[in-house]
């Protein structure tokens, strides 16, 4: 179990220097200069310069890859000056001479625009989009999972095909037009009675100018998040349902005089999970890097639209340290799928 | 004597289908005495299982429907309980406490996520209202009495981590664990190897006897039914045929179906050229309404097993020619490994040794008999010689070449020259290809006849000569029969026009009366095409009727090869002797083989 966690770890770490690679490439081979953008078109040759030479944009790209990459890295050999430590923060583990063996939290460098750092900003968003993604996806798995129980159960039932075809049209349809129609009708032409808005974050300033929480602010982006993934986990679980009990394991089950509900919640559904965990995995990570176009709709202020207004605007550090983080938790994800696959099903176990 | 425990009257079971109604089971009528063990033999879709699933209230519904009939239980009172009027909930009562079932799969059977020992806890906690101490106490003590080795271990095992035999005994420690008074096993030991079959069959007597429990013990062999049941009945169609006496039905049979069953399963005691099959003792024709008509072809078993009876002094003379030939195959050192550990960087730590420094040959014209049980490593040596696999170390001269040495292009010349006929005829076609297609995609392949037209006649002509229609050309594998499909799987082979024909366990999913039709074709196209077969089966009885030679495997290693005859009177090792013992032999009714 521990060589298989640790094998996990070291593609994990592999996948995460791919990614910073190929983001980086793409956005230096941009023929855009981050330097003349941030001081707009009336700055002269040698500002524009200096400001290059600050951001190290005058160096060759491997040597600006290898400069984020030690920036990034949580584990580092640094020269051991009061610059280096005021920029990283590090703890020392063990000194080299001039140098030292050090961990970190990896510092993900300051935006172009602002000047803020890119980790503070990050944090300010990461939480919002969590907690949208969560809520979309619980939604997905409590509805979904229940939907396609019953119309597995029913099968070829009116509600069996109800089911079916309703989840064939959520999947069809996009989030953005999903998002506009829910915010229009319910935060718009009924917001009287179901006293929702249009726009909105969960949290915010309030009339006081104190942060305040607006909870109510998450029902309809959660719910424009969440129709596609219910409409998937829906029909997932409702096939994967019927493989299950058609298979001779459900009969021993009956022929053991076990009751109805214990025959499907206990022997059937736990075996039915399988891929609709993979599917829910899949689409929570989606969900944070994607909910984009939610976000926007309702100004929602998460990730997904910091990571596009950054892009618009050339702010590489803050693009490269969403992308990243994104990854980070993809792949993290993705192991925790893993494991959970040993638990609900023990012969993953032995492979 | 006994008192009535099950009275089964005029049930009729229909099935809805995309063609309409079938009835599976039509019109039968039995009864089940306390303590006593009958059988009900049939081939696939006889109604066998069918039956059992209705006592059970297991028939899936739909499509399937309990048209008419009445199945009456007798509690321990002697009341009648009439079991189709019970309600869903009123019948949990009954099943799992006072009748359980084993099933034929002990692979599938069992939940893949749980331990073996919850699922057997579950039953007992649910109708003896045990706690869980008390209850776990009592699957250790069932698991013992299974005969199960180390029962902490199987209790906390999940059913993948256990074998086949293993499970089975789980199987049967959760039938027997609420005490039933009528126990249905369907067709228990049909997926097993028969020396597990034959500890498997004797644990049930020894149970049946301890609990005093009914048993239906359903299967597609008289010859293991013979091992364990008092009566037999006789399914055929969907109706019970013949009923009687195990002693009565083998010494006087009297439904011609009961006489081919008898007659169709290869003798240990002398050779036969083919086996007598079914069609032997009748014919079914349909007539104007599409009714099945039978007709009797009056015969006795004797006469029909003894005019196919082989004349010692032909084989002598074939053997001899045979083996005075240079050998077509030769195997030298072969080893075939799997990786069975592997450490943090992928490299193996253990193996597996599924074939262990293995050397032997085989002369043109012959058939070499490989058998032993699941794991002995005959399926990777017959996918090794194929090339399925990839050998280790070794060398496979073929004609004095070694297939491990050649090229691409003389490797591609070589798979025509060997082919190889599966198990599982349900798995190894294709669904979504017809059977036309299947048998011609190899000669497209080879290009070895150009032109549809011509490929279609050549294909046609190879369907009719392993006994298939032209008509079924078109048609896709779900149409037909497991015996059908085996014999798509033949011509499949015979397409490249091979020479050397591996058969691995072609028979083994087959009823045995399908089986004796398979056997003989391929018997009757060694003859036609002068093909050389390896035939690889964990049936002994099979091995020894189709080979000249036969070659016994034991852990990756052969235990001894020789003349299949001698080895059958005069086994060497003990491993043989083993599987000598356990094939069935309907016990005293058969012992000398005067059927």
């Amino acid at each position: 179990m521990i060589s298989y966690l640790l094998k996990r770890l070291a593609y994990g770490s592999v996948v995460l220097v791919l990614v910073t690679i190929i983001i980086t490439s793409i956005i230096y081979l941009a023929p855009v200069d981050p330097a003349r953008l941030t001081f707009g078109q009336r700055s002269d040759a040698a500002t524009v310069d200096a400001k290059r030479a600050a951001l190290g944009l005058d160096q060759p790209l491997y040597i600006q890859l290898g400069l984020y990459l030690k920036d990034i890295t949580p584990v580092a050999i640094l020269a051991d000056t009061p610059a280096h430590r005021e920029r990283y923060h590090y703890q020392k583990i063990l000194p080299l001479g001039t140098h030292a063996l050090v961990v970190k939290w990896p510092y993900l460098r300051e935006s172009y625009q602002t000047g803020a750092p890119v980790s503070k900003i990050l944090a300010a968003a990461i939480p919002r989009t969590m907690i949208l993604a969560l809520a979309a996806i619980l939604l997905a798995a409590i509805v979904g999972i229940a939907l396609g129980v019953v119309a597995a159960l029913k099968q070829n039932s009116w509600f069996d095909h109800t089911a079916v075809t309703l989840s064939v049209a959520g999947i069809s349809l996009p989030s953005y037009v999903s998002a506009m129609i829910l915010a229009l009708v319910f935060g718009y032409y009924f917001s009287d009675w179901t006293g929702l808005e249009v726009r909105g974050s969960i949290y915010d300033l309030d009339d006081f100018g104190d942060e305040a929480y607006f909870w109510k602010n998450l029902i309809l982006p959660a719910i424009a998040l969440g129709i596609r993934p219910i409409a998937i986990v829906t029909q997932l679980t409702r096939s994967a349902m019927l493989e299950v009990l058609s298979q001779d394991y459900i009969r021993t089950a009956r022929a053991k005089g076990l009751s109805y509900y214990k025959v499907i919640f206990k022997h059937a559904l736990r075996n039915a999970l399988n891929p609709v965990l993979t599917a829910l995995s899949g689409w929570f990570a989606a969900l944070l890097a994607g909910a984009f176009f939610v976000e926007n709709v309702f100004d929602f202020n998460g990730l997904g639209q910091v990571t596009v207004n950054a892009l618009l605007s050339y702010d590489i550090p803050v693009v490269l340290g969403a992308v990243l983080f994104t990854s980070v938790l993809f792949v993290l994800i993705n192991m925790l799928v893993d494991l959970l696959y040993a638990v609900l099903d023990p012969r993953v176990k032995q492979s | 004597m006994f008192d009535k425990l099950l009275e089964v009257k005029n049930l009729v079971v229909e099935f809805a289908t995309d063609t309409g109604t079938v009835r599976a089971v039509d019109k039968i009528d039995f009864s089940v005495f306390r303590g006593e063990t009958i059988g009900i033999v049939g081939e696939s879709g006889s109604g066998k299982s069918v039956t059992s699933l209705s006592v059970m209230g297991l028939v899936p519904q739909p499509p399937g429907q309990i048209s008419s009939g009445t199945i009456t239980y007798y509690d321990e009172n002697n009341d009648p309980v009439e079991l189709l009027s019970l309600s869903e909930k009123e019948m949990n009562r009954y099943r799992g406490n006072e009748m359980a079932m084993i099933f034929q799969e002990p692979m599938t059977s069992l939940n893949p996520v749980f331990t073996c020992g919850n699922q057997v806890l579950e039953a007992i906690q649910l109708h003896l209202k045990l706690d869980k101490k008390a209850a776990k106490e009592k699957v250790l003590d069932l698991f013992e009495r299974v005969q199960l080795p180390e029962p902490e271990r199987i209790y906390a095992a999940y059913p993948h981590e256990i074998s086949g035999g293993q499970k089975q005994r789980v199987m049967i420690a959760m039938a027997m664990s609420c005490n039933p008074k009528l126990l249905i096993a369907d067709e228990p030991t049909t997926a097993l190897d028969v020396t597990v079959q034959k500890a498997i069959l004797q644990l049930m007597a020894d149970l049946k006897k301890e609990m005093d429990a009914a048993v239906i013990f359903i299967s597609h062999d008289l010859a293991v039914i013979a091992e364990i049941a008092d009566r037999v009945l006789v399914m055929y169609k969907g109706k019970i045929v013949e009923q009687g006496k195990v002693a009565d039905i083998f010494s006087r049979p009297q439904h011609p179906y009961t006489k081919g069953l008898l007659a169709c399963r290869p003798p240990l005691a002398y050779r036969v050229d083919r086996l007598p099959v079914i069609a032997d003792f009748m014919q079914v024709k349909k007539d104007d309404h599409g009714v099945s008509v039978v007709t009797e072809i009056p015969a006795s078993v004797s006469a029909k097993l003894g005019a196919v009876r082989s004349d010692p002094e032909v084989r002598k003379a074939r053997l001899n020619s045979l083996y005075k030939q240079t050998p077509v195959l030769e195997v030298k050192n072969l080893n075939t490994w799997f990786s069975a550990k592997k450490n943090f960087f992928g490299k193996t730590t253990d193996w597996v040794k599924a074939v262990h420094d293995v050397s032997f040959s085989v002369y043109p014209g012959e058939t070499l008999g490989l058998v032993g049980e699941s794991g002995c490593g005959k399926t990777t040596l017959g996918r090794s010689i194929i090339g399925l696999n990839n050998p280790r170390s070794g060398k496979i001269l073929y004609n004095g070449k070694d297939l491990l040495k050649m090229t691409a292009s003389e490797l591609q010349d070589m798979r025509r020259k060997i082919q190889i006929v599966f198990q599982d005829p349900y798995g190894s076609l294709n669904p979504r290809m017809t059977i036309g297609a299947a048998i011609s995609e190899p000669v497209r392949v080879h290009n070895i006849i150009s032109g549809k037209k011509a490929q279609k006649e050549y294909v046609i002509d190879l369907m009719e000569t392993v006994s298939l229609k032209a008509e079924h050309f078109d048609r896709y594998p779900h149409e037909f029969s497991g015996g059908q499909r085996q014999r798509v799987g033949i011509a499949r082979a015979l397409a490249l026009n091979p020479e050397f024909l591996i058969c691995d366990e072609s028979v083994s999913a087959l009823d045995v009366s399908v089986q004796a039709q398979v056997l003989n074709l391929l018997l009757k196209l060694q003859k036609e095409r002068s093909l050389t077969y390896i035939f690889i089966s964990h049936d002994l009885s099979v091995v020894k009727f189709m080979s000249d030679r036969m070659m016994v495997m034991n852990a990756g290693k052969i235990e001894e090869l020789d003349d299949a005859d001698t080895i059958y009177a005069h086994p060497k090792a003990d491993y043989t002797r083993r599987l000598i013992d356990a094939i069935p032999t309907g016990g005293d009714f058969t012992a000398g083989d005067n059927r």
